[in-house]
């Protein structure tokens, strides 16, 4: 008995060795990559910050470790921490993430400057090349930004050379609504229908396009036309640009369209 | 006796590490409203997994509570990233901030604006709790930034 008992002691010994062993040879010692993608995918659990922790120790200048552990903290609104971890990234290759940070500075942070000197760094490390930060094209973002200062004769500009970018047929539908934005606000009524009917000639599910157009021809008097596109922005209303991070800078609400319709009449 | 400590160790710090989550909010009896409730303290889930929103979005909450604002003088530029929770009822509290300057950098604010604009942001009664595609409603968290320029709040999203 006292043989068997010595026998399961040492087993057990053995397997919480062993199990421990695993445990930290799996934390310290395994393959980079395996971490690095555990930890990506458990994003924002304490274990994974520690084992971006660890990765940064054995790997101090790797840039796409920085980045990866700066996400979590920028959706939950620490921003200095953030941008802390991603300005590493950028600092050690800012041809990958200069347009990320831009990025982020544009939609999570309204810093429509810093985005923008972000992005025209990043154009100037990558001549001949059209950047697509975080999957955009980087004219759509430069236009964004400087509507976003008020620029509006910049941001047609850049809208402008994002579809000559991308091809008319495949250009980011919104940067045509933002045309149709900017050319309204700068009491260019007739190009603002042009660029909002170039969307809808893309897509007649734009309702953002619809919205415009109706406050475009209500602004000019032709009252029936704002009707008929009120009436398609509320139809359309599902298809809206939205983002679950994020209120888009051209982002419409039903409020917006209940509010038209009764001035309308409707 | 040593190899079971190390191993207890070892599965208690895991266990920690795998249920805690940054950005969680602890209740702090000193600063919440003890009337606050959350439906389960141990499921609070990010606005951005569930559709956590105000009825009539970002653009609602700020005309509803930009102008009231107005009157609050701040002494730098940047932001004020309020993180709070949304109960499974839709009301708010358990207010965290997190002041930064333009350059990111932390910064102190007034305490009386900061106890204005939490007074202000819990008149606030419109709230689509988290939800799943069976209607179940849950707590979540929410993130609201205030941006300051020129002494005064210019943005709210």
């Amino acid at each position: 008995m006292k043989k068997i008992f010595k026998i399961f002691k040492i087993l057990l010994t053995v397997l919480l060795a062993a199990y421990s062993v695993i445990v930290i040879g799996f934390l310290f010692f395994s393959d980079k990559e395996d971490r690095y993608d555990f930890a990506s995918h458990s994003q924002g659990s304490y274990l994974s910050q520690s084992m971006f922790e660890v990765l940064k120790f054995q790997n101090p200048q790797n840039d796409e470790i920085y980045f990866e552990q700066s996400v979590p903290f920028n959706k939950r609104g620490d921003y200095e921490k953030g941008f802390e971890l991603l300005n590493k990234a950028v600092e050690y290759n800012p041809r990958v993430h200069l347009g990320y940070r831009g990025y982020m500075k544009l939609r999570f942070l309204r810093d429509f400057k810093g985005a923008i000197i972000d992005f025209d760094k990043l154009d100037k490390l990558t001549p001949n090349v059209i950047d697509t930060p975080w999957g955009e094209d980087i004219d759509f973002l430069r236009g964004e930004a400087y509507f976003g200062l008020g620029e509006y004769e910049k941001a047609i500009k850049h809208f402008d050379q994002s579809i000559e970018n991308q091809g008319e047929n495949w250009a980011e539908i919104q940067s045509y609504v933002y045309l149709g934005i900017c050319e309204t606000k700068l009491q260019n009524f007739d190009k603002a229908i042009v660029s909002y009917n170039r969307a809808i000639n893309q897509s007649k599910y734009v309702c953002e396009a619809h919205l415009g157009l109706a406050k475009v021809y209500n602004e000019i008097g032709e009252i029936e036309k704002a009707k008929e596109h009120i009436i398609k922005a509320e139809e359309y209303f599902q298809y809206k640009r939205n983002d679950p991070y994020n209120e888009f800078l051209n982002e419409i609400y039903k409020s917006d369209i209940l509010t038209l319709k009764s001035n309308l009449g409707v | 006796m040593i190899s079971f400590l190390i191993a207890l160790s070892i599965t208690a710090w895991v266990y920690y590490q795998t249920t805690h989550r940054i950005g969680e909010l602890e209740p702090n009896d000193r600063i919440d409203d003890n009337d606050f409730q959350l439906c389960n303290e141990d499921k609070i889930a990010e606005y951005y997994g569930m559709n956590t929103d105000y009825i009539g979005g970002k653009k609602a909450i700020k005309s509803k509570i930009l102008n009231k604002l107005q009157f609050l003088d701040f002494k730098e530029s940047g932001l004020l990233t309020y993180r709070f929770v949304v109960n499974c009822e839709g009301e708010i509290g358990r207010f965290r901030l997190k002041a930064t300057n333009t350059d990111l950098q932390k910064i102190e604010v007034d305490s009386k604006n900061i106890l204005e604009i939490e007074n202000t942001l819990s008149e606030l009664k419109n709230w689509n709790p988290a939800k799943n595609k069976a209607g179940n409603t849950y707590d979540s968290y929410y993130v609201l930034n205030f941006k300051i320029e020129n002494k005064k709040i210019i943005d709210i999203f």
